[in-house]
């Protein structure tokens, strides 16, 4: 190795070791590196609170929990919630809270008519706050303990893009 | 003690190896990947709105945008080119080189979106090492093309290039396993385990909270198995704390990889977190050299698979000195 090559070497090496111990040091998160967090505090209570899902009206006024992959693309049932709720946590958000309802509601409904889900129609986008208390298998996933309605968008209100 | 040290340096990033085994590792981790992405498509980024958007830090330090769809249709293209180009070695230091610099881009893209999955930053860590190593130099398109136009020209003598890239690909490694294992000890304690964590864990997932459902919708089930949370919660802690291990004890090594498999494949099944790419990195633990070495012993006589695609001589299994024990 010449000593340019070894100089690079070492700093890709010193790069890799330096950064994830610094995450993990620090506890910090600086992606690609990371502390890998994930299932590291525990829950004690036999239940799940505040967990935020939207669910689609349909023209009939029923509503439907839009979770599905191929219905959030490219989000997903766990990265929306997390970074709605992020957002409607922050004060003064409530603009754009519903916007990325809106958001959501178009692309849904693109997607729909582009028969790349089989989602039903739907007109209208509600973002609630769930709450369960446990039960095995989520038997009780379409009775939540409580339901606190966040925001909620209305085709008319979509613009078009 | 300073120059022990600096010799223990020495012996673990850059004791001289054969090319085989990056050569091989690289072809079969850019085979998985390609085979992965293919079907993934980036370009639906480019069409959320702005109100979902909230930077990681990579993206707001240097001011990267969220291209158009339709650039990222091109993008996507590219990498998914560049991708196949680095598994059959063809330009593969170009190739890896551009798989780096793009995957980062489009990898890091979702995480800007409400949540930091951690599926696919070693797979970036990966790419930067691979870019600025000689992977190429065997098992690659490039070595038959090379030995082409120098028939008879020496095979690749063993060396430290093709050594300290698979040593910082399992260093990146162990340091992911070994965070997670940490995080869970400072986060909680022993609490980790012998509370009923992770039988409430396995309930909360069946409420549709990961970004997949469980594989299997047995979590439940599990969790209500006496002690067995806590088993695995041991198991857990064990194998991902004491990972690094299996980065100097050859013998302890198959277990803690095959520990680490498990934890990845059991959250894949029983939680539903999509770590299944993240497994192809598990193809730098293995010796490849012993094993084409094995397939010649085994098939000696038939045919000169290894030689035709190494374009080198035999290389003898215990010419093999990458991993320290």
């Amino acid at each position: 190795m010449t000593f340019r090559r070894q100089v690079l070497v070492h700093l890709v090496i010193l790069g890799i070791v330096g950064g994830s111990l610094y995450d993990i040091v620090t506890s910090q998160e600086h992606w690609p590196f990371s502390d890998y967090p994930m299932f590291a505090s525990i829950h004690q209570k036999h239940a799940l609170d505040n967990w935020y899902r939207v669910f689609g009206v349909t023209p009939e006024g029923r509503e439907v929990p839009i979770r599905r992959y191929d219905e959030l693309w490219p989000l997903d049932q766990s990265r929306l919630p997390l970074g709605i709720r992020r957002i409607a946590q922050t004060p003064g958000s409530e603009a754009r809270v519903k916007s990325a309802l809106e958001d959501i509601l178009r692309r849904y409904e693109a997607r729909r008519a582009a028969r790349q889900h089989e989602g039903p129609e739907i007109h209208g986008i509600r973002l609630y706050s769930l709450s369960w208390d446990l039960e095995p298998y989520a038997a009780n996933i379409d009775r939540p303990r409580a339901r606190t309605l966040i925001a909620e968008v209305h085709q008319q209100t979509v613009a078009v893009r | 003690m300073v120059r022990a040290l600096l010799d223990a340096w020495r012996r673990f990033w850059f004791t001289p190896a054969t090319a085989t085994n990056l050569g091989a590792s690289r072809l079969m981790f850019f085979l998985g990947l390609t085979l992965f992405y293919l079907p993934h498509d980036f370009s639906g980024w480019g069409d959320v709105a702005p109100a979902l958007l909230q930077p990681i830090w990579l993206f707001d330090r240097f001011d990267i945008p969220v291209l158009s769809a339709a650039a990222l249709n091109i993008i996507q293209v590219i990498w998914k080119i560049a991708l196949l180009c680095a598994c059959i070695g063809l330009f593969t230091r170009a190739s890896m080189l551009v798989v780096a610099v793009l995957g980062t881009y489009l990898l890091g893209l979702g995480h800007n979106f409400g949540q930091t999955y951690h599926f696919d930053a070693i797979l970036v860590l990966v790419f930067w090492i691979l870019a600025v190593s000689r992977a190429g130099d065997a098992w690659s398109v490039d070595a038959l093309r090379h030995a082409a136009k120098n028939p008879g020209a020496p095979a690749p003598a063993p060396s430290p290039e093709y050594q300290w890239p698979v040593q910082g690909v399992l260093v990146a490694l162990s340091f992911v396993f070994f965070a997670a294992g940490t995080a869970k000890l400072r986060a909680s304690g022993l609490s980790w385990v012998l509370s009923d964590h992770l039988a409430i864990l396995l309930d909360r997932v069946q409420y549709g909270i990961s970004d997949a459902d469980p594989l299997l919708p047995i979590g439940s089930f599990v969790a209500r198995i006496p002690y067995a949370p806590q088993l695995m919660g041991i198991g857990t802690i064990v194998f991902e704390a004491g990972y690094p291990i299996a980065l100097f004890s050859r013998r302890l090594r198959p277990f803690m990889v095959l520990g680490g498999i498990g934890l990845i494949v059991g959250i894949r099944v029983l939680m539903g977190p999509t770590f299944e790419n993240f497994l192809l990195v598990n193809v730098f633990w293995v010796p490849w050299d012993r094993v084409t070495g094995w397939l010649r012993a085994r098939f000696v006589g038939r045919t000169d698979v290894h030689g035709l695609l190494m374009s080198t001589p035999a290389v003898r299994s215990t010419d093999r000195v990458s991993h320290p024990s």
